[in-house]
């Protein structure tokens, strides 16, 4: 039985085998390896561009510290974070009083990191400048208004004449801290026209689409033709979307910028444990729809190698990481919460 | 459990062992193989079990209004997959509708047309679309298919959709990602499965019979509809429904091109989800109770595919045709 | 699966043709050239879209294509260009490969019991059943399942490679089993009667006769398990996490694959991501295209050697 043709077909069999086994024994180990450190963090999308960019730089700077960071919305960067399937976690919105006794690793701190604007941005063709009213925001995201040429926007705009194409409301697919903020914007700013409350998810009108994290927000808007969502600065500059000017508390249109979201940021009042809220700020200059970043880590760590990691990433964040923060659309903390987010560093407690 | 050994051709008359221990590795041996045949079955109740379990607390909130209620909002603890559960069905649908004329029509080409030498040709280029991964079609699909499909189903929405009662369906405004989009997406996946079980089934048709309609003096379509079609009947049915579970645990693609939209609309054209498209989406940041829910879809899920394949592989059995039906 | 196909007369190679020269009304000679033109249109029909996406993934997936996109780590700044896809072409390759590793001898064991032992009983019987119905069950449901009893259990604490082997393992295991049955079957019980009149066991005639003149065929099925594995996405959003830099221990640390690059980056408006996902499919389907060629070649020799 045992034929050159049986062996060759074990040899068939077997030879891939091998060949995974080899590529599996050879090459380079990437994490896990001795002398190297690896972090892992998931969460807000808001600021992963940012992240990416800063552990990109950290990276090169420190050899020997990987750090995977992995979206995936605040809600998951949260709950990974109680169960410590990550080492720090990405938030754009506070942790629930309810939730913080899940949190096996037990106290944990707030550090923010950047803040941006969160673009209304939008596609209909023929239309490149809008400006739009908190109320008239919430018409349109609540399913009130349906028509682009309704009068609530064309009054926004000066009675000019907008086409009369469906609206298309863009959302987030998943929990997310985005969602979050824009949310309490509308609540804050849309008076008695917003009746869908505010949280990580709401239940928005049918016939919405929605998109995976905030690139797939604006990959949703730059496909669809009278299309409207909500999306970070960073992503809609970058899929070069067009976004509203929004009326601030100053009755001002303002487009946002990162000057208008470090305006809000400096109108805001910073609690104790650094969190505060930008949205809705007064000020001329402020872009109302502001949104705080936090990353998300336990106050007592328990392995030294990842808690000095760890600490080194922040402290790279909050210093020279700031300094790349503008490049990819994101606004620098303001010296003073700089400062205060620097001191709380000393709050990690590293094991011997 | 069966302990006594099974009768079988050539077992019975095995003569007595050459070596003092052949009988215990003989016994060993059977026990692992049979072991690793249990497995299967261990598998699929550790599926049921462990995610029903897991689903349960959401089950016990929700109540029945998990299956009833339209009204899905994890940051409120609320629950309601119909909207999923009416996208899953009616995607499939759509597909299944699409791709039984087709697979039929691919089978009978391969059994009743397509001489010998391209018969092997055409079965490998239907198992090629079975061999495209499913991330693969969703994002060419999203990337490709959708603004062209929009601008033809805005077409079809201004000439069909101004009828009466059609209107209903195929009403405008078109959405290039849509129920319409996954279910065209999801009938190029399944036409192969349904092509070759239908495949296998039509050759289970005697030669004889199809030779004596013909010689009666009907034509190939006669022929067809005298001798094969009352014949395999069962068999094309279990195919279809083979094909609409495929289609409903179908996740990727469509998770890419359904739209993401929570609504139970007779519009084809309108944008929607459906259960696996949902958990995908949504598992990596579900914690406590919506992850529960999430759950509670794959156990819905879980529950359709299984009663579904249950049905389809028993109808199709009775043909007996299904000797070398591969999955 | 080899069936043999249906003995043609032996006069003629179809004869449902040579009715059609007879004197047949119009009617009816239309209603037969309408089925005919649908079946071959429905054939023409499914190459549509093999071409179409053929086309565009090789034409697109190309233009990304070079040494450095191979063998890079990924990009960390999903926004903009550059980096390579080496993590994600090994994460495959070892997630599959460690999945193979589990599903296949597992698979073969209990297509030996089914077809060597159990033949027609009832355990047997029922245990083929359920493996075809367990071919059905949705892969995000085998992602669910690994999730809650793997992944986010007492028995391992977060994402791995592993947990995806474990899931792509159980969706090989009933296509495995399955198409192994199947082989053992066509090999004649001539051999394993011949092979006990030697003396041999059971379990001897099994290893030594039955297997070894199965052997293509299983290699073939199993190939075919192993390229629809390395295709999966949906179980592995659950079960792997993600990584930047290749990470070949599957027990250890996130993990990422071809199939979840592309999943990542198609849901992105930007140029750079939209090109990397090409490039992905590109790999993907080389790869799975690689182990369905494997499988063909290895069972259109069975086939010659059968006959």
């Amino acid at each position: 039985m045992r034929s050159p043709r049986v062996r060759r077909t074990v040899g068939a069999l077997i030879a891939p085998v091998l060949l995974l086994a080899a590529c599996g024994s050879s090459s380079k180990n990437g994490s896990g390896g001795s002398g190297s450190t690896t972090l892992n963090g998931s969460g807000s999308t808001f600021q992963q561009t940012f992240d990416q960019t800063a552990i990109a730089a950290f990276q090169s700077k420190s050899k020997g510290v990987t750090i995977n960071y992995a979206g995936g919305g605040s809600g998951k960067g949260k709950t990974d974070l109680q169960s410590k399937t990550v080492d720090f976690a990405g938030t754009d919105s506070l942790v629930k009083d309810a939730d913080v006794s899940k949190y096996q690793g037990g106290k944990f701190l707030y550090f923010p990191i950047t803040a941006a604007p969160i673009t209304v941005s939008y596609k209909l063709n023929g239309v490149d400048s809008l400006q739009l009213s908190g109320p008239t925001l919430a018409k349109i995201f609540s399913g009130t208004v349906k028509k682009w040429n309704d009068s609530a926007i064309e009054n926004d705009n000066g009675n000019a004449t907008i086409p009369a194409t469906d609206i298309v409301i863009v959302h987030r697919a998943e929990a997310s801290g985005t969602t979050s903020n824009f949310t309490k914007y509308l609540v804050s700013a849309g008076g008695s026209s917003w009746t869908l409350g505010s949280g990580d998810t709401v239940e928005w009108p049918s016939s919405s689409q929605a998109g995976q994290g905030n690139s797939g927000v604006a990959q949703t808007i730059s496909n669809t033709d009278g299309a409207i969502g909500y999306v970070d600065f960073s992503d809609a500059t970058q899929a070069k979307l067009k976004f509203a000017s929004i009326e601030n508390k100053a009755n001002t249109f303002v487009a946002p910028s990162l000057a208008g979201a470090s305006a809000a940021v400096a109108a805001a009042t910073i609690k104790a444990d650094l969190t505060y809220s930008p949205l809705n700020e007064p000020g001329a200059n402020v872009y109302p729809i502001t949104s705080p970043t936090w990353i998300l880590v336990y106050a007592t760590q328990t392995d030294k190698a990842k808690g000095t990691a760890l600490k080194d990433f922040l402290n790279f964040v909050l210093t020279d990481g700031q300094g790349l923060a503008e490049g990819v659309n994101y606004a620098k903390l303001p010296t003073s919460l700089q400062q205060k987010a620097i001191a709380q560093l000393a709050s990690i407690v590293i094991p011997a | 459990m069966t302990t006594v050994a099974p009768p079988s051709e050539h077992g019975a008359s095995g003569p007595p062992a050459g070596k003092a221990g052949g009988k215990q590795v003989d016994r060993v041996f059977r026990a692992i193989a049979f072991a690793a045949g249990l497995l299967v079955l261990a598998i699929l109740a550790l599926i049921a079990y462990t995610t029903t379990n897991k689903a349960w607390p959401a089950f016990t909130h929700q109540g029945l209004s998990f299956f009833t209620s339209t009204h899905w909002n994890p940051n409120d603890d609320r629950f309601g997959a119909l909207d999923f559960i009416y996208g899953t069905i009616l995607t499939a649908f759509i597909a299944v509708c699409l791709a039984i004329p087709a697979s039929l029509g691919i089978a009978l080409f391969i059994t009743e047309l397509a001489p010998k030498r391209v018969r092997s040709g055409v079965t490998y280029v239907v198992d090629l679309l079975a061999a495209i991964p499913s991330v693969v079609y969703g994002f060419w699909a999203l990337a490709v298919l959708t603004s062209p499909a929009k601008t033809i189903y805005n077409d079809i929405a201004n000439s069909i959709g101004k009828v009466p009662v059609l209107r209903n369906v195929f009403g405008g405004p078109a959405y290039g990602s849509s129920f319409m989009t996954a279910g065209l997406v999801l009938a190029v996946m399944i036409t192969p499965i349904i092509t070759s079980i239908s495949r296998e089934v039509l050759t289970t048709v005697a030669q004889d019979d199809k030779n004596a309609a013909l010689a009666m003096g009907a034509t190939r379509w006669e022929m067809l509809r005298v001798a094969v079609f009352p014949r395999v009947r069962s068999g094309l049915i279990g195919a279809s429904m083979l094909g609409l579970g495929r289609a409903m645990g179908e996740t990727i693609a469509v998770a890419l091109i359904i739209g993401t939209s929570h609504q139970v609309t007779s519009h084809i054209f309108f944008p929607g989800d459906s259960m696996a498209a949902v958990i995908a989406h949504n598992f990596g940041e579900a914690t406590g109770l919506s992850r529960a829910a999430l759950i509670g879809l794959g156990v819905v899920l879980f529950a359709i595919t299984i009663v579904i394949n249950i049905a389809a592989r028993s109808i199709a059995n009775r043909t007996s045709a299904m000797t070398g039906a591969r999955a | 699966m080899t069936v043999a196909s249906p003995p043609a007369p032996p006069t003629h190679e179809d004869p449902g043709a040579w009715i059609n020269q007879q004197a047949v009304s119009g009617r009816r000679r239309f209603t037969n050239a309408l089925a005919t033109s649908w079946m071959i249109g429905s054939l023409l029909l499914a190459l549509v879209p093999v071409v179409v996406i053929a086309v565009y993934v090789v034409s697109r997936g190309a233009s990304v294509m070079s040494v450095g996109f191979l063998t890079k780590n990924m990009q960390i700044v999903t926004q903009l260009a550059g980096g390579g896809i080496a993590p994600a072409i090994v994460g495959t390759l070892v997630i599959t490969g460690v999945a193979a590793v589990m599903a296949i001898p597992l698979g073969i064991l209990a297509a030996v019991y089914l077809n060597e032992y159990g033949r027609q009983n009832r355990t047997a019987n029922v245990i083929r059943f359920m493996a075809d119905v367990m071919t059905g069950v949705p892969s995000i449901v085998m992602g669910l399942f690994v999730a809650t009893i793997w992944v986010s259990s007492g028995l391992h604490s977060g994402y791995s490679g592993f947990a995806g082997s474990l899931a792509l393992g159980a969706l090989m295991l009933p296509i495995v089993i399955r198409s192994c049955e199947e082989m053992l079957k066509l090999v004649p019980d001539d051999l394993r009667q011949a092979s006990d009149a030697l003396g041999a066991r059971r379990w001897r005639t099994v290893v030594s006769v039955a297997l070894p003149a199965a052997l293509p065929g299983i290699v073939s099925g199993a190939m075919l398990a192993v390229a629809r594995a390395a295709g999966e996405t949906a179980p592995l959003l659950l079960t792997i996490g993600t990584t930047n830099v290749v990470n070949s221990n599957p027990f250890k640390g996130t993990n990422t694959t071809l199939s979840k690059v592309i999943w990542d980056n198609a849901q992105t408006p930007f140029a750079a991501a939209t090109d990397r996902a090409w490039g992905a499919a590109l790999t993907l389907i080389v790869i799975v295209f690689v182990f369905t060629v494997i499988a063909r070649i290895v069972s259109s020799r069975f086939a010659t050697v059968k006959r």
